[in-house]
């Protein structure tokens, strides 16, 4: 039997106001339920929690004046359940009817009772076709049994954006998310990873998932299974700069004309040609001291050029293309970009995006490219590329792809602690939102003013929510639902013991089984 | 020290007599010249045949030169490579190793779980070989993954890797699909890593391991290979100098001829004047038409009358690729998929219907039925006549219909 958790008292559509059961306080962000009328419920969450009393506030206030300065008189309330209560406000979500749900267009019945939700009771709400797990549906603090599933293939296309306060759990989300992306084979993920945290070089990570041989690790710093990170200058083209370094139009013009007339070798003619004519000796200049510099290149003494990092002249010519392929067959693309500077970094990232998103683009053309997994590139403090002030010197490719991405199935994760510096229109191009606890409110307005759904009043509620608690407004959702996502080690060591019985079954370990007991080829000696 | 690397023979892998021929007469002259230049020792990195058991022809050739060697005391070292590895241990090799003319380096123990790779030491020159095998479908890659690195790491002196796999650093483009093993899974410290299996030719040092070659095929295996690489060869390493040696045994002239918008007749004149305006004489000629032909049918480009022409100016061997070839009177099947069963099951959706053939069967249904059995592939040890048998047997159990029509 449900037990009542409150009776509707009054209100209007989008504030409906709600006595509290006294003994089984609401939280904020709680789901409720109207009991059923005609068959149809109203599913409502509550956003705001207030004081109701019957006694007047000079009442109140006397009494508590003699609680504080005459001790000793034993002063309580009549009826204290009775008389003073918590008042709710809560909105409604959806209309529930035989099982199919639709917009509330109506208001609930007066004085109905409401109730807690079941596990049961929901869950029909959830089952998505190409179903990507982002966390438990949660009521308030209280996490139910339903697991929470989106459309992967259509919220990965269509960009997913992560806003949250520092320490609220954003690695956690995104190794989450990681995790379950390398189970499906609607989508590969790439991602630059600048704290090397994902992979699990020295905790548990990707590195422990099941179908390992679907996640690729590339690393400067070489780990057992993973693959050096090297690129080769020559796939460098002046375009992949965009949104990485601030060049002048001079030096743009520059940099164009060096890679006409040199084509792939341009970055080399740059440093040991001699300069082109119509360019000041101090743009040359200066452009070769930048590229220099961020490619870490050297002249040697004997007048060779040797690079020291992540790009090299002789050798990472099929990096880029791996990468591409590994993505195309569904892998997860692990980049630990922590040795790298930032400016480094975006530059993987940027040659990397730009050959995905002409890849694809061509898949299109070659009418390929509804067979292909989407591919959904996951970028840490986005602003650092879709910044406003980024933006205003030039679009870069990963605006061009949260402007669109989505037609050639090439999507965003952009995280970041300032969505406020994202341009309006990306943020509303970005059409799920996975929002974490917010502090600041002009950072809580800019997603809230962006959401697919409306969250006006939510601000408290985004402020509050607590390490891994999340709110999810999707185009993709039927409302903006809560829910709490799973530790990261909870949550694969749950989805080993789940998968405990397949375990033995799994592809990489029945091989690695079958080559521990056999090692047919290799003489084995006692 | 001196010792040559070679790997990838693929003996018996062509079905063309004369390049059969060519492919031995690489392997002989490889030998002739280790003996000539007086090495140490020998180095293969897998696939010496084209599979477990080569024919016996072929088996003679190999024999005798490696019981030359012997008598010179020239001692080879191999790893079995995906090809003419067995898992049955079924594999000519093993006859070889027992007869003592060929050494098989993949020799290990288990400890702690791991398996420990132990050393071959050449008696004369004091270097240690081991190495690991190749295996069908990267399976091999499953050892390197439980490899104990750190054995291999500490051991003194000049030490030598032989390997058969694709390493994810080095794939060439055309491999970027292909799951590889990465270099991070091999153990560093070794002097000198001999690759095998993927048949390119590259040498690259690498910082904390050491130098890894991969030579490439002895001779050309495919229609692709002999248009891009022409030849074979092999690793000279003489100390710390190492050299790449060609072995050219006919010389390869490569046609390639554009059909767009032409008519067969066209493509067919093209070629053959192309053919009479060259000299051809005791090479070897691929010749590669691609586009779309404006008419006609593929049929009509005429590959025997071509070859017929070109050996009567004395070519030693025709080969012709129209993989790329369309035409545009029937439609073109735009199939894009990386699995074969999957290929099929798209050209079956696009072209075939649900029309009932039989009883309640219909086309597409009795396509996947008979794409199913005949795909099914010869195994191990089975002769050709046992195995059409098993094959009509299972499709007769599957489809008696079928015999009954």
């Amino acid at each position: 039997m449900k037990e009542k958790k409150g009776q509707i008292l009054s209100g209007e559509v989008g504030k409906i106001v709600i006595r509290q059961k006294s003994n089984l306080p609401l939280e904020l962000g709680e789901l409720l339920i109207t009991e059923s009328v005609n068959n149809q419920k109203i599913l409502l969450q509550v956003y705001d929690l207030m004081y109701g009393s019957l006694l007047s506030q000079q009442s109140i206030e006397l009494i508590s004046g003699l609680h504080l300065e005459e001790e000793n008189q034993d002063v309580t309330f009549l009826d204290p359940n009775l008389k003073n209560y918590t008042l709710a406000l809560a909105k409604p979500l959806i209309a529930i009817k035989n099982n199919s749900i639709a917009k509330s267009k109506s208001l609930p019945p007066f004085f109905s009772f409401v109730y807690g939700i079941m596990d049961n009771e929901l869950s029909f709400l959830l089952n998505e076709k190409n179903p990507l797990y982002v966390g438990n549906l949660r009521s308030g603090s209280s996490v139910l049994n339903i697991p929470v599933n989106l459309n992967g293939e259509k919220v990965l296309a269509e960009h997913i954006l992560i806003p949250a306060t520092t320490g609220r759990g954003k690695s956690n989300l995104t190794s989450c998310i990681l995790w379950e992306c390398t189970k499906k084979d609607y989508c590969g993920i790439l991602v630059l990873d600048p704290h090397d945290e994902y992979y699990g070089r020295d905790s548990i990570g990707l590195k422990n998932h099941p179908n390992r041989d679907k996640v690729k690790y590339y690393s400067l710093n070489l780990y057992p299974g993973g693959i050096s990170l090297k690129i080769s200058i020559k796939q460098i083209m002046p375009h992949h700069f965009n949104g990485v370094v601030d060049w002048s139009d001079a030096q743009k013009e520059a940099l164009n004309a060096y890679y006409r007339r040199y084509k792939e070798n341009w970055i080399s003619a740059i440093v040991k040609e001699p300069p082109i004519n119509n360019f000041q000796e101090g743009t040359l200049m200066v452009i070769k001291r930048r590229i220099m510099s961020l490619l870490h290149i050297n002249i040697t003494s004997s007048g060779e050029l040797k690079a020291n990092g992540v790009f090299e002249f002789d050798s990472g010519e099929h990096t880029i293309t791996s990468i591409i392929s590994s993505l195309e067959n569904s892998n997860t693309v692990i980049i630990d970009t922590s040795a790298l500077g930032s400016s480094e970094e975006l530059l993987v990232g940027s040659i990397l995006a730009n050959n995905i998103f002409k890849r694809y683009k061509h898949n299109r053309l070659i009418g390929v490219l509804q067979q292909m997994p989407v591919i959904s590139i996951i970028i840490e403090e986005a602003p650092r590329v879709l910044g406003k002030d980024i933006l205003e010197k030039g679009q870069n490719i990963f605006s061009t792809i949260a402007r669109e991405g989505r037609k050639f199935k090439v999507g965003l994760i952009a995280i970041t602690q300032m969505p406020s510096l994202i341009p309006k229109e990306i943020l509303a191009n970005m059409n799920t939102k996975i929002i974490l606890g917010i502090e600041l409110a002009s950072e809580r307005q800019a997603i809230i003013e962006s959401a697919s759904q409306d969250l006006s009043t939510d601000s408290r509620n985004i402020a509050n929510l607590d390490k891994g608690e999340a709110i999810v407004t999707s185009n993709f959702t039927k409302f903006a639902v809560p829910i709490k996502i799973p530790l990261f080690k909870e949550h694969i060591e749950e989805d080993m013991l789940k998968n405990d019985s397949s375990k033995n079954n799994s592809r990489n370990d029945q091989n690695k089984e079958e080559a521990m007991l056999s090692f047919d080829g290799i003489k084995i000696q006692e | 020290m001196k010792f040559v690397h070679f790997a990838d023979c693929h003996i018996g892998g062509w079905r063309i007599k004369e390049l059969q021929d060519c492919n031995i007469e690489a392997f002989r002259r490889t030998i002739s010249r280790c003996k000539e230049i007086n090495v140490d020792f020998i180095v293969i990195s897998g696939d010496l045949f084209n599979n477990a058991l080569p024919g016996i022809d072929k088996l003679k050739t190999v024999t005798k030169e490696f019981y030359e060697l012997k008598k010179l005391k020239i001692p080879i070292y191999f790893i079995a490579g995906s090809h003419d590895y067995s898992p049955s241990g079924k594999t000519m090799l093993d006859v070889l190793e027992e007869a003592g003319l060929i050494i098989n380096v993949s020799k290990a123990k288990i400890a702690d779980g791991k398996l420990r790779l132990l050393f071959t030491q050449d008696e004369k020159t004091g270097a240690k070989l081991t190495g690991l095998l190749g295996k069908r479908g990267m399976l091999d890659k499953q050892y390197y993954e439980i490899l104990d690195r750190e054995y291999l790491e500490k051991e003194e002196g000049k030490k030598i890797f032989l390997f058969h796999t694709a390493i994810d650093e080095y794939k060439p483009k055309s491999l970027s699909f292909i799951n590889c093993t990465p270099l991070s899974f091999f153990p560093r410290n070794f002097f000198y890593y001999a690759g095998g299996h993927v048949h390119i030719v590259m040498k690259r040092f690498e910082e904390g391991y050491g130098v890894f070659c991969y030579p490439g095929a002895l001779f050309p295996n495919s229609f692709d290979e002999l248009e891009e690489w022409k030849c074979g060869g092999f690793y000279i390493v003489e100390d710390e100098k190492i050299s790449y040696e060609q072995i050219k045994i006919k010389e390869v002239v490569s046609l390639i001829f554009s059909a767009d918008g032409k008519t067969p007749e066209e493509v067919n004149h093209e070629i053959i004047h192309s053919i009479k305006n060259l000299d051809v004489n005791d090479k070897i000629i691929t010749i590669r038409v691609r586009g779309k032909l404006s008419s006609g049918k593929i049929i009509e480009i005429k590959i025997p009358e071509i070859a017929a022409k070109a050996h009567s100016f004395g070519a030693y061997s025709v080969l012709y690729n129209t993989s790329k070839l369309v035409t545009e009177v029937i439609e073109e099947i735009k199939i894009e998929t990386r699995d074969g069963h999957n290929f099929d099951g798209s050209i079956i959706k696009e072209h075939l219907t649900e029309e009932k053939v039989h009883n309640d069967m219909d086309e597409r249904m009795l396509a996947h039925i008979l794409i199913n059995s005949l795909c099914k592939e010869k195994e191990e040890g089975e002769t050709k006549t046992i195995y059409e048998e098993r094959i009509k047997h299972e499709l007769k159990d599957t489809l008696p219909e079928l015999f009954e029509l």
